[in-house]
């Protein structure tokens, strides 16, 4: 019932993307600026002249990519990258979250949600120059599922995968073993990019270090570890995305990453001009960039920075010590304190870009009150320190975290001391990514702390399904149905319906303790037009451009 | 030539070290002669302003270590956030950081772990690098050889990536991170130790006392090591001050205390982000670090040769 619609929308397609395309630049940059929420810093693109083809845009990143292969790697550096090499199947749109044709013109999915056929665009090539057939997309969803662990990401949304057929040389269909509703989104995303049969060949290692072949609007230079990504023009591209503004090739002639990890140095390289611009400008340095620059942000959709409770320990099996905490956070106080205002307080386990987001703020509130009364009821008695106690144990609590996010550490100490309030000790646990994934798959933390950036709700059904990772040790109860009952409803509204349930079950019964929403915040020199983030907050260059 | 039947009854102790005073002449003249060694020590000190500045730097710093509610009476660890990234101020006199707790407080609170840990660094070195030193100086022969080998290898290791290596493999937390630059310094003691050994080994009332039958155990801890020991001993005072500049660059890479516990080097490095904006969140604790290292070295440096000259 939905594919019609689909059908139909596509058949307006090629006017709107003429119509875009003729239209004056400006406008539809101002277009594009507000479809991704981006540009707060009120540079306009009308004072900004016509679009100019041509120039090096260099680009510091925070941290190394380690692998550009997108299908095989979750870090937003690689990721950021990689959205430039590969095209996807669909694109979603960033406002509406609505799935758009991209290198398939048009699809078709059967009522289970087990079956998506895919009706190619032809003429469509990698840049090795091979087409971008029913059997390369084949081939690609083949090594996906081959790859399995490696491709940390995108195995994930080939969960159940059974195969893909050829159809004719245009049509492919890809088969699930048991209902997949998130599948679509998921071929909107860079993870599912397609590589040409002779890249999906390599060893995965080759891969990582730079040997990729896509169909995107840029193509791989060099990688050189620890110091700079190059990539330049796409000669011939004409498949752009219709959620883009220029029809046809890129506008830049070459990308030039350069890595630079340390903030203060990446903010002053944009500063002294060194790069036209830099990503994860910290929330300190926001305000050297109010004025005069262009700062492009969007908060990431999908599962919001937030303290999982590992439910099968001790003390936080109990459901009300749980539902306690949830009540002594003081979100907006990380907001304000430790973060900045693009740094939303979280009101959901989703955040609110998210296809199918519920508000949930009244149950998220601060109720330190509530939650003293609460910690009292289940007899934790508060001690000659302040930390309350039960039995002779005390009420600390350890969580277990990363630095992949720069103020992790500043936000989990203001944390630690909302909730000191109420009597509850957290312990910091910072460790490195290996020693973090060990210790998680032993069980051995009360939180864990992490966010997953995903523009589908079934993200959740990833982290908390009981079939999922479930680093939390949920026992199966009304939230699991809920995520099980989405992933079969093809029907948006269905599925909003059983979304909603979840995250109000999640939120309720304390499964997650939200925090804040994380933001993409990068800067730009105000040279620079038409940056956007597509719908998973990553950057695309396509429709960049360098006033002269 | 000296007999070594006559000099066998008074080894020579440390020449630095005062021989306890049996004093014919009573308790006045015992004050008369304290007045003036005291008299003497002030003006020594006074003499050289930079030595006065060192033990008063140090001597806040020990305060501080012992005794930090008497500089700084707020929580180091509780901070009011609406007070957040404020200058320093009468009221906060090194400002305050991101979560507006008081950064004075929590340097002060920081000091008694950042001294322990460079306390039982140093202590570390000493005794391991001393006793292989020492028994390899004393024994002589393969295991001489076996043991300097081993220390050479040692030496040829840079120091922050030995004690890296060390702490990586022990895990995270201050006591581990003092074990690691401790041994990482251990070489330098072991050789200082054996040069000593060897030269106090040859001397007469050595020779002496293995003459009259002392066993080897007794020769080696009553008659060599206080006689080797005033060198190594220096060089521990002189070696604080690396052992401070270690242990904070180890915190200051994250393997020391679990946040929010202040160290100097976690300080500084918390700090870094905020350069730009807050300068004062490592400019500070860095001053205080390389305050303390100086003096320290100062301090030393007048305990190892200035002393001497002056006398």
């Amino acid at each position: 019932m939905l594919v019609p619609r689909r059908t139909r929308l596509l058949a307006h397609l090629p006017g709107r993307r003429r119509a875009v395309a003729a239209g004056a630049a400006a406008l539809a940059l101002a277009a594009t600026a507000a479809c991704s929420g981006a540009d707060p810093a009120g540079n306009t693109a009308a004072d900004a002249g016509p679009p100019v083809s041509g120039g090096t845009l260099s680009f510091a990143l925070a941290i190394d990519p380690t692998c550009l292969d997108p299908q095989q790697y979750g870090l937003n550096a690689s990721l950021n990258i990689g959205r430039q090499l590969v095209d996807s199947l669909t694109d979603q749109d960033p406002a509406t979250g609505e799935i758009k044709p991209w290198l398939a013109q048009s699809w078709e999915v059967n009522p289970q949600a087990t079956a998506f056929t895919f009706k190619l665009r032809p003429g469509v090539t990698f840049s090795d120059g091979t087409p971008v057939d029913a059997a390369a997309v084949k081939a690609n969803f083949d090594t996906v599922a081959t790859l399995g662990a490696k491709a940390v990401i995108a195995s994930g949304y080939l969960v159940g995968y059974q195969g893909a057929t050829v159809v004719d040389p245009s049509t492919v269909r890809i088969e699930f073993k048991a209902p997949s509703a998130q599948f679509l989104q998921a071929t909107a995303t860079v993870s599912l990019g397609l590589l040409s049969t002779a890249t999906l060949a390599k060893t995965p290692e080759e891969r990582c270090l730079g040997a990729l072949v896509g169909s995107g609007p840029f193509v791989f230079g060099s990688y050189k570890a620890n110091q700079s990504v190059e990539i330049t023009r796409r000669a011939g591209y004409a498949w752009g995305s219709p959620l883009w503004t220029k029809s046809g090739e890129a506008y830049l002639d070459k990308v030039v990453y350069k890595i630079i990890p340390e903030s203060g140095v990446r903010a002053g390289a944009l500063e002294s001009g060194q790069v036209d611009a830099i990503s994860d400008i910290q929330p300190q340095d926001e305000a050297r960039f109010a004025t005069g620059y262009r700062v492009v942000t969007r908060p990431n959709p999908g599962f919001v920075f937030a303290l999982q409770p590992n439910a099968a320990r001790p003390v936080l099996d109990d459901e009300r010590v749980r539902q306690a905490i949830q009540k002594a956070v003081d979100r907006p106080e990380l907001s304000k304190t430790v973060l900045s205002p693009l740094y939303k307080p979280a009101t959901s386990v989703l955040a609110a870009v998210t296809p199918g987001y519920t508000d949930l703020s009244a149950a998220l509130a601060y109720d330190p009150e509530g939650a003293k009364r609460i910690l009292d009821a289940a007899g934790w008695v508060p001690g000659a320190d302040g930390i309350r106690a039960k039995d002779g144990r005390k009420l600390s609590l350890d969580v277990v975290f990363g630095s992949a996010f720069n103020a992790s550490q500043s936000v989990l100490e203001l944390v630690q001391q909302q909730l000191k309030r109420v009597g509850v000790d957290l312990r910091l646990r910072k460790l490195a990514i290996g020693d973090q994934n060990n210790v998680i798959a032993a069980g051995d933390f009360d939180f864990t702390y992490y966010n997953v950036t995903r523009a589908d709700p079934d993200v959740l059904r990833v982290i908390f399904g009981t079939q999922g990772t479930n680093r939390g040790r949920l026992p199966a109860g009304p939230q699991d149905t809920a995520l099980t009952q989405q992933a079969q409803l093809v029907d948006p509204a269905a599925r909003a319906a059983q979304v909603a349930e979840a995250q109000r079950q999640l939120v309720d019964r304390g499964y997650a303790i939200p925090l804040f929403e994380l933001a993409q915040v990068h800067g730009f020199s105000a040279k620079v037009q038409g940056v956007t983030l597509d719908a998973s907050s990553r950057l695309t260059f396509h429709d960049t451009w360098i006033k002269g | 030539m000296v007999t070594a039947v006559e000099r066998l009854p008074v080894p020579p102790q440390d020449a630095k070290k005062p021989v306890a005073p049996t004093d014919p002449a009573g308790p006045a003249s015992r004050g008369r002669r304290l007045a003036r060694r005291a008299g003497t020590a002030a003006r020594f000190v006074a003499a050289r302003p930079g030595l006065l500045v060192s033990c008063v730097v140090v001597a806040l710093v020990l305060l501080a270590a012992v005794a930090p509610g008497l500089l700084a009476g707020g929580d180091p660890l509780t901070g009011t956030p609406a007070e957040r990234l404020q200058g320093p101020s009468a009221e906060h006199l090194f400002g305050t950081d991101q979560l507006g707790r008081d950064l004075f407080t929590r340097v002060v609170h920081a000091t008694s772990l950042s001294l322990r840990a460079t306390a039982l660094a140093v202590a570390v070195s000493l005794v391991v690098g001393g006793s292989l030193g020492l028994v390899a100086g004393f024994v002589g022969g393969a295991l001489d050889d076996a043991v300097m080998r081993l220390v050479d290898v040692l030496q040829a290791i840079p120091r922050l990536l030995m004690s890296l290596a060390v702490v990586t493999a022990l895990g995270f937390g201050t006591t581990k991170v003092a074990f690691a630059v401790g041994i990482a310094a251990a070489a330098g003691f072991a050789r200082v130790m054996r040069a000593e050994v060897l030269r106090v080994r040859q001397a007469e009332y050595v020779e002496a006392a293995r003459a009259c039958g002392v066993r080897p155990s007794g020769v080696l801890l009553r008659h060599v090591l206080p006689n080797a020991w005033g060198p190594v001993l220096v060089m521990a005072a002189l070696e604080f001050g690396t052992a401070i500049l270690a242990v904070s660059a180890l915190s200051f890479l994250g393997f020391g205390a679990t946040p929010p516990t202040p160290e100097w080097g976690a300080l500084v490095s918390d700090g870094r982000n905020f350069v730009a904006t807050a300068w004062w969140l490592t400019t500070f604790p860095g001053l205080v670090i390389a305050a303390t290292v100086l003096s320290a070295n100062r301090i030393s440096r007048a305990l190892d040769t200035e002393r001497g000259d002056d006398r």
